[in-house]
C-alpha cells in the first residue's frame, strides 16, 4: 500500500494536487534553501509577488523566485550535494599552482572536503557556515582573480582545441586535393601514352611504355615529398602560434632515444662497388658487368626472374660475403668474456 | 663415469610439443628459474628432429636482450635437453586478454623491442621463419624476447633453394604464398608487420582459413600484386592472381586503424609491402620516425602484464596479512 501511495505522489504537486498522469506537461522545480518539490505553475502563483514561506506544512522557510531550479539528480540527497559542492568550489578555489608543494595543496583539499561534508551532513552546520563566511569575506579579491584566471584558461584550452581540429581538417583537404589532382594527371598521361603509341611504330611501344612508367614513379615520390613538406610546415606554423604546444615540448625527454640502444655497426670495414640494384640494370647485367664485380656466376643467377620476383638482388649477396668475411675482426674474446 | 654435481633441478611439466616436453625448473648455482626443453629421441627417422639441431645451432650463435636465452645443453640417458632462460608469458596471452588495454605507447615498446630481436638475427644472416605473437616471450621485467628457432636457418649459397612452407600461416608474406626459393630477410618483416597490425586490432589481421583462403585474405586487405607494383610477381613458381582487388587507399588504412598516427600508418605500410624488395628492412624500420614522435616507448618495466599473475600476487599479499 505505501509503495502505491509513493508511487501516486511522486508525479503529484502537494500545493494544488496537480497529476502529471493527467497533465503531462507540468514541471517540478527545488529551492535549494529546502529542497520541497513545487510544480512551476504553483511556483509563478505564490512567489511571483516577491520572497515568500514555503508552502509545505511546518517548513515556512523564506524562498525567492529566483532560486528555484529544475532538479537533475533523481535522488535529492545527491542534489542537494552537488549543490554545496559547486557553491564552496567557488569560494575555495585555489588550484595546485597556487602552494608550493604538493602536500599542501591536498591538505587544502582536505579541508574543502571537511567543509563539504559537515554542511552536507549537518555536523557543526552553524559553526562551518561562519567559518565559510569569514573566508569568504576575507579573501574576496583573492577569490575573484582566481576564478577569472580560470575562466581564461578555459577559454585558452577551447582555443587550442579548435585549432588542433582546424589544423587537422586543413592537411585532410590538401591530401584530397592532391589525390584528384593526382587521378586526373593519371588519365591524361594515359590519354597522351596512347596518343604515341598510335602515331609510333611498334617496335619502340615498349620503350615508350617503360619510359611513361618511370616518370609516373617520379612523380609519384615527388609528389609524396611535396605533401611531406607541406604538413611538416602546417606543424610548424601550428607550434609556432600556439603557446600550449610549446610546453609539452618542454617536459620532453630526460635521455635521447636509442633505436640500436648504441648496438649498430655504423661504418662497414669496406666499401662496395657500385652495384646495380634496379631491376631493369640487373636484366642487363653484362653491360654494366665492367663497373662492377665479375662473377659470371652470381652474375647469371642475379638475371633470374624468379629470383628476382623474390626479392633476391645481386648487392646483398655481395655485401653478405664481404660482412662475414669481416666479422669478428676487431672483436677480443678476451674483453667479450668479461662483458658477458 | 663419475656423476657431476646436479646444476638444475626439474620441478613440474608446463607443456608438451610434437617434439618436446617443457619442464620448469631452477639453476641451482644462481637460484634463478629456467626451463628444461627435453627433446624426445628415436621417433624420427635420423635420429633427431630437425628443428631441435636449428634451435641450438642458432641459439648459441645469438646472444641480445631480445632473444631468448640457451642458458645449457646437455645429454642424459639418450636424450638431448635445452636449458633455456624461463618466459612465464607471450604476446599472444596479452592480445586476447581483453581486461588488459594498450596504450599506443605499449604497442610501440613492443614492436621496438621485436625489432631490436630480429635486427640481430638478421645483422648474422639468421633468418627466423616463424614470426608470429605466440613466439614473442616476456620476461618478468617486460623484456620481449623472440623465440623459437625451430624453422629458423641461416643463408647459405646464392643460389641454394630455401622452403617457401614456412611461417605460420597468417603471417606468411606474399612471396612466400605464390612459393618463392630465393626469398630474403623480408619475410620476418612482413610477419612483424602483420603482428604490429595485430597489436593495434587486437584481432588477427589476415586470418586465412587456409593457404588459397590467405592469398584472397592478403590481397583483400593488401591490393592484389601486378608486375607494376612487384616486377616478375608473375615468375613465381604458384603465381596466380585468384581475383583482383584493388590497393586500399590510405584513407581506408585510416578507418582500419582508427587509433594509428599518421607515422604509424607509415611504418605499416613499408613493412607490408608486397614487393619483398620494396619492404623496408629492420634498419630501416628502426630508425623510422614513428619512434621519436611522442608518446615514448614505455618503459618495459612499466608495460602492461598478465592479469592472472596480478591475482596471484594479490593473493599471495592476503596470505601474508592473514599471517600477520
Amino acid at each position: 500500500m505505501i509503495g502505491l501511495e509513493d508511487e501516486r505522489t511522486k508525479d503529484m504537486c502537494p500545493i494544488c494536487k496537480t497529476d502529471k498522469y493527467l497533465s503531462p506537461n507540468m514541471t517540478f522545480l527545488i529551492n535549494p534553501e529546502c529542497y520541497h518539490k513545487i510544480c512551476e505553475s504553483c511556483v509563478d502563483r505564490i512567489f511571483s509577488l516577491g520572497p515568500a514561506p514555503c508552502p509545505y506544512p511546518k517548513c515556512g522557510k523564506i524562498l525567492r523566485k529566483n532560486k528555484f531550479k529544475k532538479q537533475i539528480f533523481d535522488d535529492i540527497l545527491i542534489e542537494r550535494e552537488i549543490d554545496i559542492r559547486k557553491r564552496i568550489s567557488n569560494i575555495f578555489n585555489k588550484t595546485e599552482e597556487d602552494f608550493p608543494s604538493l602536500d599542501e595543496y591536498n591538505q587544502y583539499l582536505e579541508k574543502v572536503e571537511n567543509v563539504i561534508f559537515n554542511l552536507n551532513n549537518g555536523v557543526d552546520k552553524e559553526k562551518t557556515e561562519e567559518e565559510v563566511n569569514k573566508y569568504e569575506a576575507e579573501n574576496k579579491i583573492e577569490i575573484l582573480e582566481k576564478s577569472m584566471r580560470e575562466s581564461q584558461k578555459n577559454s585558452d584550452f577551447t582555443k587550442y582545441q579548435e585549432a588542433v581540429e582546424r589544423l587537422k581538417q586543413e592537411k585532410l583537404r590538401i591530401q584530397k586535393q592532391m589525390e584528384i589532382e593526382d587521378i586526373q594527371y593519371q588519365k591524361q598521361q594515359q590519354q597522351e601514352l596512347l596518343d604515341k603509341l598510335s602515331s609510333s611504330n611498334t617496335a619502340n611501344s615498349d620503350e615508350i611504355i617503360k619510359q611513361q612508367q618511370s616518370n609516373m614513379q617520379k612523380r609519384s615520390q615527388f609528389r609524396k615529398r611535396q605533401l611531406q613538406q607541406l604538413t611538416s610546415q602546417l606543424d610548424q606554423n601550428f607550434s609556432k602560434n600556439n603557446p600550449l604546444t610549446k610546453k609539452e615540448v618542454d617536459n620532453e625527454p630526460k635521455a635521447p632515444f636509442t633505436p640500436f640502444q648504441g648496438d649498430r655497426e655504423l661504418k662497414k670495414r669496406y666499401e662496395l662497388l657500385p652495384i646495380p640494384r634496379d631491376v631493369d640494370d640487373l636484366l642487363d647485367i653484362d653491360n654494366h658487368a665492367d663497373e662492377t664485380y665479375q662473377d659470371p656466376y652470381v652474375n647469371k643467377l642475379a638475371k633470374n626472374k624468379e629470383y628476382l620476383g623474390a626479392g633476391w638482388r645481386l648487392h646483398t649477396v655481395f655485401e653478405r660475403a664481404l660482412d662475414e668475411a669481416f666479422m669478428g675482426l676487431g672483436c677480443f674474446i678476451e674483453k667479450e668474456k668479461m662483458v658477458s | 663415469m663419475t656423476t657431476a654435481p646436479l646444476k638444475y633441478s626439474k620441478s613440474k611439466k608446463v607443456g608438451e610439443g610434437t617434439y618436446a616436453v617443457v619442464y620448469l625448473g631452477t639453476q641451482i648455482s644462481s637460484n634463478r628459474k629456467i626451463a628444461i626443453k627435453e627433446i624426445k629421441t628415436g621417433m624420427f627417422k635420423d635420429g633427431l628432429d630437425m628443428s631441435a639441431i636449428r634451435e641450438v645451432k642458432y641459439l648459441q650463435e645469438l646472444k641480445h636482450p631480445n632473444v631468448i636465452e640457451l642458458v645449457d645443453v646437455f645429454s642424459a640417458t639418450n636424450n638431448l635437453n635445452l636449458v633455456l632462460e624461463f618466459l612465464p608469458c607471450d604476446l599472444e596471452v596479452l592480445i586476447k586478454d581483453t581486461s588488459v588495454v594498450f596504450k599506443s605507447a605499449d604497442i610501440k615498446s613492443w614492436l621496438l623491442m621485436t625489432l631490436r630481436g630480429i635486427h640481430h638475427c638478421h645483422r648474422n644472416f639468421i633468418l627466423h621463419r616463424d614470426l608470429k605473437p605466440n613466439n614473442l616471450l616476456l620476461a618478468p621485467d617486460g623484456q620481449l624476447k623472440i623465440a623459437d628457432f625451430g624453422l629458423a636457418r641461416s643463408l647459405g649459397n646464392a643460389n641454394e633453394d630455401l622452403t617457401s612452407n614456412v611461417v605460420t600461416r597468417w603471417y606468411r608474406a606474399p612471396e612466400l604464398l605464390f612459393g618463392a626459393k630465393h626469398y630474403t630477410p623480408a619475410v620476418d618483416m612482413w610477419s612483424v608487420g602483420i603482428i604490429f597490425a595485430e597489436l593495434m586490432l587486437r584481432t588477427p589481421y589476415l586470418p586465412g582459413k587456409d593457404d588459397v583462403d590467405q592469398l584472397d585474405v592478403t590481397f583483400r586487405a593488401l591490393g592484389t600484386p601486378t608486375e607494376q607494383i612487384w616486377p616478375n610477381v608473375s615468375m613465381l613458381p604458384q603465381y596466380n592472381a585468384l581475383r583482383v582487388y584493388p590497393p586500399p587507399s590510405r584513407q581506408e588504412l585510416r578507418n582500419r586503424f582508427s587509433a594509428a598516427t599518421e607515422k604509424s600508418l607509415d611504418l605499416l605500410i613499408s613493412m607490408t609491402q608486397l614487393d619483398p624488395s620494396r619492404r623496408c628492412d629492420l634498419t630501416q624500420a628502426l630508425l623510422h620516425e614513428f619512434f621519436l614522435e611522442s608518446p615514448r616507448p614505455t618503459e618495459p618495466e612499466d608495460l602492461p602484464k598478465k592479469k592472472e599473475k596480478r591475482v596471484k600476487e594479490e593473493d599471495d599479499e592476503m596470505n601474508k596479512r592473514f599471517k600477520v
